[in-house]
């Protein structure tokens, strides 16, 4: 049975070569040839250097203090780099998370594919071709032999994982290692090009080590999972034992951070909108060149939104549908080519300083929306400045309430965001958009940055938010997990349309567009149980 | 984290020194820095003269106390000077864009194609040749790079959400750039400053050497460092004490510029 093992990892530690901090903590599982298995955990968790080790690419701090790696019977640790060289690529092969920076920018697709077969076998040029041609063709490439020409900048960011994916698998390695391959990809995007590589691997027997944080998204392609947190493996079994019956508190907490269908709420739709949309059409002016007219990209046909007191918006769609430039439009930071924006019924430019003191905006990536040399307290209260009749005590008193009110106690204050993890970062951003307490307030994407606990806790914290305050809200989001769980209505976007609207119940159980329909099948209906643990439901498979 | 108060220390302890040395200059030098003594021509090095005379028999430890003080001048007037109108330069055009950025870019790169020392040349001809005709023309002379530098950094700032957050909280758009974009741009500004000064002082000396800088008899390490170089076979010390100075300064400077930015930047404060 042992001899059969496809990889072993025994005891595997890690730790930071400087600063001694154990990074993994006797890591034991192993893999058999052609299953598809699965590693869970949140950033920091170490389940991509656990997994680096496999492969021997540990980033120079990192050094092994213990254990073993096992690759057919052959012991990964001790061995020479030449050994290495000719596991890596052959036998193991290894998809990254960026399809933007893991392909070569300067070099043709068909040189990089090409790479590994001169490398790996004797094949004479026509044969590698030929091979490489009808890899393409697998995985979807609709001209092939352009492609081969072709450089990686002139794909989508899913086609280049499907490149990547061809690259990999051109050689027909025993074992494939792919580090959260669909993270930066679209929700339809990621169910194709999932779908395309279990296909790929089957086809050739291949095992798949799937990494990532989105634990429906693994349960959903693999047979066994672990679970690490904080380097350690917490738990490990067969997916539906997991999922159904969680042991260990931590995978509870996962599954119970998965977003869940929040209650119908009454809303006042009757009485005027907060925020009238009309007509909104924005283009993008084309690049001007000396000889060459600047073309103008149409990034929104004419859209139409209301958005009542009270009320959460949700805006759902994929890349380059345009929900960012509206949400952007509506705050101000897009001017349009037509079309008007009113405010409480009024237009917004009759009153600017008025829209501005009750229109916020809480921004995707927490990282760059806070300015990093300025202190907590101060980033909050600087939103504070330009409202009327507040001094500056009062001002510090009501950032440090709002401060408060987020979880972040007086001891943040005056810390700098880059003290922070991503969640609080995200907290403070929505402390100061808060803080002036604002009518209105735009939400692009404030979630996708985060993990998945950390994700559950802010959307906690915007919903109480929302209920004590009562602001309407625009919550732009390509995760439609998450729009399930806040929204009161949604409106469903493609290429510069709404094509699809109405409240939220609606959309998600009775789908009109076969877009919408493609959305939805990308995320699971979940149905908690009593021993903690879920059910995932899979909508409209056919 | 040990390492750069450690470098810190010595370029402030190097920097004190120099100012310490620049003040004591107004007061009190060894001997008198333009007295001329026809006995001690070209003496080396002795327990007299301690860093020997040069070809007119002047005490050259006592002018290069003399010139520490013209040599620092000239530095950091030229390198306020550039520093600040290439800051203001650069902040506009990185801010403003379009037209505002392409006319400035055009201007600063026209001015950047000429080699420093030439454009600081003819301004030269035209601010006169003293002490504050060089500060002007080395300013100005080095402004377009400055300006380049920091209208790099506003490009890439500008992008950032902070940037648009603080737009959204309805602040103006120099309240944003003074509050928000200046702060961030300190880094490169301090780093490009310290190099600045060290061009400065061994510009000067080239322009001394070319009878365009400070005009003798006064003394400043350039100047010194010029005349010495015909009499490099028989009194090396001419040359060497100046230069030595030169590039002690120029060490301490850096070392407490990099200490500096480390500093004044909180998430550098956090990596303890």
């Amino acid at each position: 049975m042992t001899q059969e093992r496809l990889l072993s990892v025994r005891d595997l530690s890690l730790v930071v070569a400087q600063r001694g901090v154990e990074v993994v903590k006797n890591v034991s599982f192993d893999i058999e040839p052609g299953e598809i298995f699965g590693i869970v955990g949140e950033s920091g968790s170490g389940k991509s250097l656990a997994t680096r080790a496999i492969i021997a690419l540990l980033p120079p701090a990192i050094k092994v203090t213990g254990g073993q790696v096992t690759f057919k019977g052959r012991d990964i640790l001790t061995m020479r780099e030449a050994g290495l060289r000719e596991l890596r690529g052959a036998e193991i092969g290894l998809v990254f998370q960026e399809p933007m920076t893991s392909l070569n920018p300067s070099m043709t697709i068909g040189r990089q594919l090409e790479e590994g077969l001169t490398l790996h076998t004797n094949m004479p040029a026509p044969t590698r071709r030929e091979r490489i041609l009808t890899m393409l063709q697998r995985v979807g490439i609709r001209d092939p032999q352009g492609a081969l020409s072709a450089y990686p900048h002139e794909f989508s960011g899913g086609m280049r994982q499907r490149i990547m994916l061809a690259s990999v698998m051109l050689l027909k390695p025993a074992l494939l290692i792919a580090d959260e391959p669909t993270t930066a990809l679209d929700a339809v995007i990621q169910r194709d090009v999932m779908e395309l590589m279990v296909e790929l691997t089957k086809a050739e027997g291949t095992a798949v080590l799937l990494i990532s944080h989105d634990l429906p998204m693994v349960a959903r392609y693999t047979s066994r999972i672990v679970v690490m947190e904080k380097g350690s493996l917490v738990e490990q079994g067969t997916t539906e034992q997991i999922l159904e019956k969680p042991q260990h508190p931590y995978t509870r907490k996962l599954l119970s951070s998965l977003p869940i269908r929040g209650e119908v709420r009454a809303i006042d739709t009757v009485s005027a909108p907060m925020i009238s949309a009309r007509n909104i059409v924005v283009d993008y002016p084309g690049r001007k060149s000396l000889f060459n007219k600047a073309t103008a990209k149409r990034a929104l046909h004419g859209v139409s939104v209301d958005i009542h007191a009270g009320e959460v918006v949700a805006l759902v769609g994929g890349s380059g549908s345009g929900k960012t430039t509206l949400g952007r439009t509506i705050a101000g930071l897009v001017s349009q080519s037509s079309g008007e924006v009113l405010f409480q019924g009024r237009e917004r430019s009759a009153n600017w300083r008025d829209y501005r003191l009750n229109c916020q905006m809480v921004f995707q990536d927490p990282y760059s929306s806070l300015d990093p040399r300025m202190t907590i307290l101060s980033l909050v209260e600087e939103a504070l400045r330009l409202v009327p009749d507040i001094d500056r005590a009062a001002r510090k008193r009501r950032a440090c309430e709002t401060l408060e009110e987020v979880g972040l106690g007086a001891e943040y204050a005056l810390r700098y965001p880059h003290e922070l993890s991503g969640g609080q970062r995200q907290r403070v951003a929505i402390a100061r958009a808060i803080a002036r307490r604002p009518k209105f307030l735009i939400a692009d994407e404030p979630v996708s940055a985060l993990d998945v606990t950390v994700r559950a806790q802010v959307l906690t914290l915007f919903s109480d938010l929302q209920k004590r305050y009562g602001f309407s809200c625009l919550f732009i989001s390509h995760d439609l997990g998450v729009v399930e769980q806040v929204a009161d209505r949604v409106i469903v976007m493609q290429d510069g349309r709404i094509i699809e609207q109405g409240d939220r119940n609606t959309i998600f159980d009775k789908p009109k567009q076969a877009y919408t329909r493609r959305l939805l099948s990308a995320i699971p209906a979940l149905d908690l149980n009593k021993t903690g643990g879920v059910k995932l439901k899979w909508r409209l498979e056919a | 984290m040990k390492n750069y108060t450690f470098n810190g220390l010595i370029g402030g302890v190097l920097i004190t020194l120099l100012l310490a040395v620049a003040i004591v200059g107004l007061f009190w030098t060894p001997y008198d820095p333009m007295k001329l003594s026809f006995t001690a021509r070209l003496s080396a090095p002795s327990a007299q003269h301690w860093l020997g005379t040069d070809e007119f028999g002047r005490d050259v430890l006592s002018r290069i106390i003399v010139g520490a003080r013209a040599s620092v001048w000239i530095g950091a007037l030229t390198v306020s000077l550039a520093a600040i109108a290439g800051t203001i330069i650069g902040l506009v055009s990185g801010y403003a864009r379009g037209w505002v950025d392409a006319v400035i870019m055009a201007v600063n790169n026209a001015l950047l194609a000429f080699p420093g020392i030439l454009l600081a040349l003819g301004l030269l001809a035209v601010f006169g040749a003293n002490q504050y005709g060089i500060i002007f023309a080395l300013g100005i002379a080095y402004t377009p790079s400055m300006a380049r530098v920091v209208r790099g950094a506003v490009l890439s700032l500008r992008e950032r959400e902070f940037i648009e957050a603080s737009k959204i909280m309805g602040n103006s758009e120099i309240f944003t750039m003074l509050r928000h974009i200046l702060p961030n741009c300190l880094a490169p500004i301090t780093v490009l400053s310290t190099s600045m000064f060290g061009w400065a002082i061994l510009s000067e000396s080239a322009l001394s050497f070319l009878g365009l800088g400070v005009p003798p008899p006064a003394p400043t390490w350039g100047n010194m460092l010029a005349a010495g170089r015909p009499f490099i076979e028989q009194a090396v010390w001419l040359g060497l004490f100046p230069g030595l100075c030169i590039a002690l300064t120029l060490l301490g400077i850096n070392l407490l510029g990099d200490a500096l930015r480390d500093k004044l930047d909180p998430r550098m404060r956090g990596l303890k």
